[in-house]
């Protein structure tokens, strides 16, 4: 069983962790995080591959998966003080559809219509599932680190508007 | 407390409070970031009230200093590449600034540091990049070795056409397009010369070297932080690059693939 997996989606991991570093470099991460980013991408393609295995269906796979990895770069944002933005992309990537938009196109150029829908209804199912991964687990961290942050002072307890008032007039 | 903070003329603190949002925005930061950063800078340097509105093209700051005093400045951004590395040290500094609190002249210097434009030559890192993004997705859908040959000596030559043409361009989508288009017909020409034998492997390898992924990310952090309108401004740029990267594929493989098949 153990086997089996590792010969079916070694190759997978490999490449992921391969093409991860390579979109690092190509969007300019800074070259102490790109392992950050490199460990995300595994990550991701490795609960990607252990769902497919366990059959479930296409939005899980890549929900899950989205998820965890939000949770990472989370995490890591705070631990190194770096924008999470930073890691996630980078974790994401092995995620991103890309196959599957090129099999949409391919069927649409070929006009077989029916198997176009099928491909673009794919892509959306994997482009949704990721979307809602990474707002579920996003919220939570926005919800937990911006309470703090408060923009709206103005007409706070209505006293807010009478100092400013006074330092106007006392100035003059 | 009231006098230390006075000490800086606001017109010059928000100078730099919009420098600091306006290379921030072009770097790839969501809109929260952006507006947190201008507000954190302005209290910083001046207590007051402080209303920031951001767009994806756009920054309005307005400010009523502790003293009484309202000072309102716009900034039209112009269209950005994006740039995490920047994106991160910049962070860093509008930590640094809410720290220390150094002079503006500081700030002003460190911000032309940090956004000091690149020297234009040819990275061998970012070749390396593209490189291994565009051999090891192409094996990654399920390619053999020679597909990633195939894959990483399009993704050499898309580089240089990167390094050509990509600073003449302001719309992205026709950019996409061209760019597209080029790279289906080298994948094509990859194929038919014998270096690769599954075109759709080598073709989804250099798919994956354009695809819009840090503005989808962008727009779904926006819309989740209550930026609506520059979401949707994101997500569609977004999506139209991605359907012209899908048609300039598209319409290599109609000019090439009844010839080559």
């Amino acid at each position: 069983m153990m086997g089996a997996f590792c010969e079916k989606y070694l190759v997978m991991i490999m490449t992921a962790a391969l093409g991860t570093v390579g979109y690092c470099l190509n969007v300019n991460i800074k070259r102490n995080k790109i392992l950050y980013g490199c460990i995300g991408g595994v990550l991701s393609t490795f609960l990607y591959c252990v769902f497919a295995e366990a059959g479930l269906s296409l939005l899980m796979q890549n929900l899950i998966p989205a998820a965890v990895v939000t949770f990472y770069a989370e995490v890591l944002a705070r631990m190194v003080k770096a924008p999470a933005t930073v890691f996630l992309i980078p974790s994401i990537i092995p995620l991103v559809p890309g196959g599957k938009l090129y099999y949409t196109m391919r069927a649409i150029v070929d006009g077989e219509g029916s198997d176009a829908k099928i491909f673009a209804m794919e892509t959306i199912v994997i482009a949704v599932g990721i979307a809602a991964g990474i707002v579920a687990v996003s919220l939570v961290f926005y919800h937990t680190s911006h309470k703090k942050v408060q923009f709206k002072v103005r007409f706070d307890a209505g006293q807010d508007a009478v100092p400013d008032c006074k330092a106007r007039a006392d100035k003059q | 407390m009231g006098n230390e903070k006075s000490c800086e003329d606001p017109a010059q603190v928000m100078e730099c409070a919009l420098d600091m949002g306006e290379t921030m925005l072009r770097c790839g930061a969501e809109i929260l970031r952006v507006e947190e950063t201008i507000t954190r800078i302005c209290t910083t340097y001046g207590g007051g009230i402080v209303d920031v509105f951001t767009i994806l093209s756009l920054i309005i700051l307005s400010w009523k200093t502790d003293a009484g005093e309202n000072h309102t400045l716009t900034r039209r951004i112009n269209p950005h590449s994006t740039n995490l590395n920047k994106l991160e040290d910049l962070n860093a500094l509008s930590r640094y600034i809410c720290e220390k609190r150094p002079p503006c002249s500081e700030i002003t210097q460190r911000i032309r540091e940090i956004m000091a434009p690149e020297e234009r030559r040819i990275y061998k890192s970012k070749i390396a990049g593209y490189v291994l993004l565009a051999s090891a997705f192409a094996i990654f859908f399920g390619g053999n070795l020679r597909d990633g040959l195939a894959a990483g000596i399009v993704a050499v030559l898309m580089y240089f056409w990167d390094y050509f043409f990509s600073s003449h361009n302001r719309n992205r989508v026709v950019y996409s397009l061209i760019m597209s288009i080029v790279a289906g017909v080298l994948c094509s020409l990859a194929v038919a010369a014998g270096i690769g034998q599954n075109l759709d492997k080598v073709m989804i390898g250099s798919i994956m070297l354009s695809i819009p992924g840090i503005n989808l990310m962008n727009s779904l952090r926006d819309m989740m932080c209550g930026d609506i309108i520059t979401g949707i401004l994101r997500l569609a740029e977004a999506l139209m690059v991605s359907v012209a990267i899908a048609a300039g594929f598209g319409i290599a493989i109609m000019m090439f693939g009844g010839v080559l098949r």
